[in-house]
């Protein structure tokens, strides 16, 4: 049933290649596949923690925020204190991942909907980028570029590389291990999770603590694939994150997810976006005919599954 | 019951005697012989751009001290109308003798500025310009005083011209397209190319932001192979397009040009990855109102035109 809605998905990704390939002159070039790689990183660890989230059946609104604040820091911390990339680095994700903590344990110890608190949490992290960076952008240059340029031969960057080991990896989690089965009972029916003795709690603060370290990864990469920090970054980036999830198959109610399939929404986004662009469409076009794929795209995946429900069951 | 209605009543009057008050106020209060008040109305304060502004304001007042006193406010939330006409009819009430305003909206502004203007303060538009339809409409005639966006990026496409040959290929990413400003970039940097006979390829919008500029570029690079230069209508973008160029390995094969003079693209711009930016200098935007306020309360100036702030082409050979 799996392999079945990976071969949707590739479908559809091959449809927009091959449509974008006859309208416009180079995009089916090894170049175009190369350079689109290079500016994934970032959306691809995004959505394997927003596809973790929606597994416990939460939503996470904070993470284009959370990685501009990730960001903002590494920046300032590079620019302003002339720390090493490390030191930068590591303060990224441990920014993110307090975030995710934070918004995690608010959500879960008070029985809030996780939408209301990473709502808010969206705002604190914006609100603190601004404040870290004095709202202006920093510029770092070659100290931290070398992990988003090609390597030589490749043609693909590092942070590239270490973002499909991080899908990798985390498809492993959530299909092989016990915590990956916790996280789908979780999303799938809290209250037999919790009789099943499940520590339901715990479960979904470690996920919201994943899915904010995980932008704050997300901020590394971009930082090094434009070469500064902008406060602004990811904005509107959570709508792309769920997009790609969703196209992806993982049910906004929980209990069923999967990362690769993540992986391929995101594709099925990027692609679309390099292609119109590359086709020279307009902003308000833009806009329709993503808005247009996504919900095809979702589409698909219903039809496809009630035909196999139908057939097999 | 009767205590309710005397309550609803004194809510309903109370409002219009401060509104007539404040109508007569410049009246009943002969013009001082000492010093002018100027209340400069900003938008978000939040905002760094308008926090570089409101410093250069203040900076002045301090450096002039006897020339005028300044009252400096800002709205919480750009979007935030209400209370931006809020605080002109406070100020109006406090009777200041001038007021320098960057409008949150230009049309919604225009009814209480007259209201003002009316009550014989003086008016002086900033930053965002008042909508002329409407300000005709409506029977007043408030100066604007800033930089003309229009003319600014016309100088900086014009420069890199210089370093291209007629009919070569060129692409413009733009900012947000229903912004005023992105709009005048935008036509600038067309002028400049038309008056050169460049060949426009490509006009796309990059949200004023990196990552969708990086975007945009990255494809029009990889589907435009002899592009020879990227025209972006801020130095976010311009950020976003350098690094494009940049990972295509078509650095000094494609130049790029920005607007704004951001910190962040000043080492770009010595290294040559960024050929030139405009500067409206930020810090003057307040300044140049505030000076025009206090030449009209002297009576030096009059009309109701325009009066054009500098717009500084910024290169490498130009120092930063």
């Amino acid at each position: 049933m799996k392999t079945a809605s990976y071969v949707s998905l590739i479908g559809v990704l091959i449809l927009i290649t091959a449509v974008f390939g006859l309208a416009t002159e180079h995009f089916f070039t090894v170049r175009t596949f190369q350079t689109i790689a290079n500016q994934l990183p970032a959306l691809i660890v995004v959505a394997v923690g927003m596809t973790f989230v929606l597994g416990v059946a939460g939503i996470d609104l904070s993470v284009g925020s959370v990685l501009a604040l990730g960001s903002s820091v590494m920046g300032v911390l590079l620019v302003d204190a002339g720390a090493p990339l490390w030191t930068g680095m590591v303060a990224a994700l441990g920014v993110g991942g307090l975030c995710g903590v934070a918004s995690g344990y608010v959500s879960m110890r008070w029985s809030i909907p996780s939408f209301i608190v990473t709502l808010g949490m969206l705002e604190i992290a914006r609100g603190g980028a601004y404040l870290v960076t004095g709202s202006q952008t920093k510029y770092i240059g070659a100290a931290v570029s070398g992990l988003g340029e090609p390597l030589p031969y490749l043609g693909l960057s590092l942070a590239f590389l270490v973002a499909l080991l991080v899908a990798a990896g985390g498809h492993v989690v959530l299909t092989r291990t016990v915590f990956g089965r916790y996280v789908l009972a979780v999303g799938g029916n809290r209250e037999a999770a919790r009789l099943a003795g499940v520590e339901v709690k715990k479960v979904q603060i470690v996920v919201f603590a994943l899915a904010g370290l995980l932008s704050g990864l997300g901020g590394v990469f971009q930082t090094a694939y434009l070469g500064s920090a902008d406060p602004n970054a990811g904005t509107g980036m959570e709508l792309a994150a769920i997009a790609a999830v969703v196209i992806g198959g993982t049910s906004l109610m929980g209990g069923r997810a999967s990362v690769i399939n993540s992986v391929l929404g995101v594709l099925i986004i990027a692609f679309l976006q390099s292609g119109l662009a590359q086709l020279g469409a307009s902003d308000p076009t833009k806009r329709v005919v993503t808005g247009a794929v996504i919900i095809v795209a979702v589409l698909v995946d219903v039809f496809r599954q009630r035909r196999t429900e139908h057939a097999g069951v | 019951m009767t205590t309710c209605f005397a309550y609803i009543r004194a809510v309903l009057v109370l409002p219009a005697f401060l509104l007539l008050f404040a109508g007569c106020q410049p009246a009943a209060t002969p013009d001082m012989p000492g010093k002018p008040r100027v209340a400069l109305i900003m938008k978000s304060l939040a905002n760094e751009f308008f926090v570089t502004m409101a410093d250069g304001a203040r900076a002045h007042q301090a450096a002039n001290p006897e020339a005028y006193e300044l009252i400096v406010n800002g709205i919480k939330n750009e979007s935030d109308l209400s209370q931006q006409v809020a605080m002109v009819e406070n100020m109006v009430a406090t009777g200041v003798d001038a007021i320098v305003i960057a409008p949150a909206d230009s049309r919604a502004l225009v009814p209480v500025l007259k209201r003002a203007a009316d009550a014989g303060i003086v008016v002086i538009n900033i930053d965002n310009r008042l909508d002329e339809a409407v300000l005709a409409s409506s029977g007043v005639s408030i100066p604007f005083v800033g930089p003309d966006n229009r003319r600014g990026a016309e100088a900086v496409g014009a420069h890199l011209t210089m370093q291209l040959q007629t009919g070569d290929e060129v692409a413009i990413i733009g900012g947000i397209p229903t912004a005023f400003n992105a709009q005048q970039r935008e036509q600038g940097f067309r002028d400049a190319m038309a008056a050169a006979g460049m060949n426009i390829v490509s006009v796309q919008s990059g949200s004023w932001e990196q990552a969708p500029a990086n975007t945009v570029a990255a494809a029009l690079l990889g589907e435009y192979l002899n592009l020879k230069a990227i025209l972006c209508s801020n130095d976010n973008m311009a950020l976003g397009a350098a690094a494009a160029v940049q990972q295509a390995g078509r650095e000094g094969e494609v130049r790029i040009v920005g607007f704004d003079n951001i910190e962040a693209v000043r080492q770009l711009i010595a290294e040559g990855r960024i050929l030139a930016t405009a500067d409206q200098h930020g810090d003057q935007l307040a300044v140049f109102g505030i000076e025009a306020a206090l030449r009209r309360l002297r009576g030096e100036e009059g009309g109701d035109g325009v009066l054009e702030t500098p717009v500084d082409l910024v290169t490498a050979e130009s120092g930063l």
